[in-house]
């Protein structure tokens, strides 16, 4: 059904010739149209794998682990610095005791947070393993 | 030549353009290289998104082929974090993916700069996101909100445990920009430093002049390894926006 691009400009020989051919001779075959259907759908499932989502590489898991640490460590240190600076505004001299507790919540949260994102590539990964047993 | 491996990070006014623009509260507003990288990419992708769709057909170009997919892939990711109403979210989470996708990859062209390198701009970025959770879970919920930081625990745990959720949650900022801008910092950097190393074989002279290839030729890997990388980190950014969304939208459900 693919007609050449410069069919038109050879004359209406090979124009009729072209129509004839589409028309009669390559008709659309219904089975192949029921099966167009079919073909469509696996299509769209591979197209769909392919876009899912990159899998995560052991650097990245252990980079992402190591930011979530550190950053509820420096969140819950400044936390608590901020807190203490509060105080000290107002004349209550409480440095260090926020910001050693707050820094020691802050490690509990970096712990949590780390929980939280192996859960998250945990499910990722079984999601992942489920698909391709079922082999879609 | 400068073999300063962060001599590329440096953010300067352009040339000719050394005068601030305005003041903002005494503060000087220079146009530097990164306000013109940015300039660039906003200006690249809005109009390669717009120019690629205006065809329209059914089998479509090849640049309307790249739209759609780009389209449908940040569709899907959003719709499979967050289900079915994570959707109307899709302009800020596509802005978002585009904006540091495009971002990453100008920042791969030799001799330009990469603008998510700089904490500064990728910590607004994820300032933006964290801000419209919390809108969205204020909006959403109402006060209820609230009840993200209070996990299902007796009552005297809770006196340490809200602390903690509050913040782990404050912490998503701070972990969202910092991946992205150390993942592409570090990329950046090491490209550079196996550059200086060509440089300084290259002009060593005699058989160490030779050998200067091994390092160009691990360039060429690294930069491959850098436009995975690239994309990679941008749809890291995208997903963990969808993750968040998906807390504020729906609470503690998934549980």
């Amino acid at each position: 059904m693919v007609r050449p691009p410069s069919t038109r400009r050879e004359g209406w020989f090979c124009a009729v010739f072209w129509d004839f051919w589409e028309t009669v001779l390559t008709a659309p075959d219904p089975d192949r149209l029921s099966d167009l259907g079919k073909r469509l759908d696996e299509l769209q499932t591979r197209q769909a794998d392919r876009t899912r989502r990159p899998p995560p590489s052991q650097s990245s898991i252990a980079f992402r682990f190591a930011t979530e640490l550190v950053a509820a460590l420096i969140v819950g240190g400044g936390l608590g610095w901020g807190i203490d600076w509060l105080f000290g505004h107002f004349g209550f001299h409480t440095r260090p005791a926020f910001m050693i507790v707050f820094f020691m919540l802050g490690a509990a949260a970096g712990i949590r947070n780390v929980m939280r994102a192996a859960k998250e590539i945990n499910a990722e990964i079984a999601e992942k393993r489920s698909d391709k047993e079922t082999g879609s | 030549m400068n073999l300063n491996p962060m001599e590329q990070f440096a953010v300067k006014p352009l040339a000719g353009l050394d005068k601030p623009l305005f003041e903002i509260a005494g503060h000087p507003i220079y146009f530097t290289n990164q306000a013109l990288l940015m300039v660039i990419v906003v200006a690249v992708s809005s109009l390669f998104l717009t120019l690629a769709v205006k065809p329209n057909r059914l089998v479509p170009t090849r640049g309307q082929s790249m739209a759609e997919m780009s389209y449908e892939f940040v569709a899907g990711m959003i719709h499979s974090a967050t289900g079915e109403d994570g959707l109307k979210f899709f302009p800020f989470v596509f802005t978002l993916f585009i904006f540091v996708l495009c971002c990453n990859f100008f920042g791969m062209v030799p001799g330009s700069f990469t603008v998510t390198s700089q904490i500064a701009v990728t910590f607004a970025l994820a300032s933006f996101v964290i801000l419209m959770v919390i809108v969205t879970g204020f909006m959403k919920h109402g006060i209820g909100f609230l009840k993200l930081f209070v996990p299902h625990a007796p009552w005297y745990l809770l006196i340490l445990l809200v602390p903690i959720e509050l913040i782990s949650f404050f912490t998503r900022p701070i972990s969202l920009s910092v991946r992205l801008f150390a993942n592409m910092l570090a990329g950046h950097t090491m490209l550079a430093v196996f550059g200086g190393f060509v440089v300084a074989l290259g002009t060593a002279g005699g058989v160490l002049s030779a050998l200067s290839i091994a390092p160009m030729l691990l360039i060429v890997a690294i930069m491959l390894l850098e436009l995975l990388v690239a994309f990679l980190q941008a749809y890291v950014f995208a997903i963990l926006t969808c993750i968040y969304l998906n807390e504020a939208l729906h609470l503690h459900d998934h549980h």
